[in-house]
């Protein structure tokens, strides 16, 4: 009796995760679609010589909005993939630089402001082991965050080959988060105090810390309201830098 | 002359819109709503490129990919596959069943763009 229970459980929870990520990928086409009509009325403004600073202003706003709800989805997709248990755990040895430069690219087009992530390297580069869709999800939601909590410098991530590990800071001088939200910021659905006029799902900390656990680094953050904050992560090296 | 691109994609909505903003970026288009449909309008137009989504009915994308390698007036025009789908194994298997190129939905027309003329450019040096 119990393992037939266990069994419609496991079955109704495959169902469940199934029928969320199948909504989710549909959600994206009719996302395309909003993008795509938003495209069409930008460049017919511009061909018939209507277009303005407050059309063009709005019709970026919308497209923004639209990659703020694909982001959504795509945690939910992620968180989905890992209480399921089948997110991806085949590694590879990888430098870690070759996964932020199309970062770099992504944010430039899709941020509403002319500033570009800044990445600077000290050290020696050496490979680490690791997934390289999870590295590239955990360095994109950092730096969309950076993003998304800072109006005025551009967010930098430092690489510094250490001698045993690779140490990156990812830095931005934005809203901060205050003390008593620090302990609770890796929770599933936990957000900030001062983020309430901000979207998010409170998500995207909880898949960066599951990614960067899954790949044995470890994570740290230090922060002060107004001021900033900085996350830090450690990858140590393979036996040899390679 | 402008290039003829076909567009296929089973979504009337999204299709309508793409070829509206394809059009009025001066390309000749034609489209089709499945894999099927989208082979045999390309062996009778033969267009410059082909835009194909992967999830359709009867004919998806990746076969699409297959029957245009297979076929000696269609392996030389180049496929941009667009999908929903981002995981690396989609990409790669579009990729090497000989994809030009793979958009994630939802993208902003520049990258399409951009990646119609790499394609076009492409094609034409070779």
């Amino acid at each position: 009796m119990d393992s037939t229970h266990t069994s419609e459980s496991s079955s109704l929870l495959n169902n469940a995760s199934n029928v969320i990520a199948i909504t989710a990928h549909e959600f994206k086409t009719p996302l395309t679609t909003i993008t795509s009509i938003v495209d069409l009325l930008s460049t017919k403004l511009r061909i018939d010589r209507y277009m303005n600073p407050f059309y063009e202003q709005q019709l970026s706003r919308i497209t923004s909005e639209i990659f703020s709800l694909n982001s959504m989805l795509d945690e939910m997709l992620t968180i989905n993939n890992i209480l399921s248990g089948s997110f991806e755990a085949k590694k590879e040895l990888l430098y870690v630089e070759e996964q932020l430069l199309p970062l770099k690219e992504q944010f430039r087009s899709f941020t509403d402001d002319n500033r570009t992530l800044q990445i600077n390297v000290s050290g020696t580069p050496c490979k680490i082991l690791a997934n390289s869709g999870q590295l590239t999800r955990i360095f994109s939601n950092l730096v969309s965050n950076a993003f998304k909590f800072s109006r005025q410098n551009a967010p930098v991530v430092h690489l510094s080959y250490e001698d045993k590990a690779l140490v990156i800071t990812v830095t931005d001088d934005g809203i901060g988060i205050p003390a008593e939200d620090l302990p609770h910021l890796f929770q599933p659905y936990y957000r900030g105090s001062n983020t309430k006029d901000i979207a998010g799902t409170g998500l995207g900390l909880t898949i960066v810390k599951t990614f960067v656990t899954a790949n044995d680094g470890d994570i740290a953050v230090s922060s002060e309201p107004n001021k900033g904050t900085v996350f830090t992560l450690v990858f140590r090296y393979p036996d040899t830098c390679q | 002359m402008n290039a003829r691109i076909l567009l296929i994609e089973d979504k009337a909505g999204l299709l309508d819109t793409l070829k509206s903003l394809l059009e009025l970026h001066d390309y000749a288009v034609i489209t089709a709503r499945n894999g099927e449909e989208g082979i045999a309008m390309a062996i009778r137009h033969l267009p410059d490129l082909v835009i194909s989504d992967i999830y359709m009915p009867v004919i998806n994308g990746y076969e699409l990919l297959d029957h245009f390698h297979e076929h000696t007036l269609l392996c030389k025009i180049p496929v941009l596959i667009t999908s929903a789908k981002k995981e690396d194994d989609e990409i790669e298997t579009a990729m090497q069943k000989g994809a030009a190129g793979y958009l994630i939905k939802p993208f902003v027309f520049a990258h399409l763009h951009e990646q119609i003329k790499k394609a076009l450019k492409r094609n034409q040096q070779s």
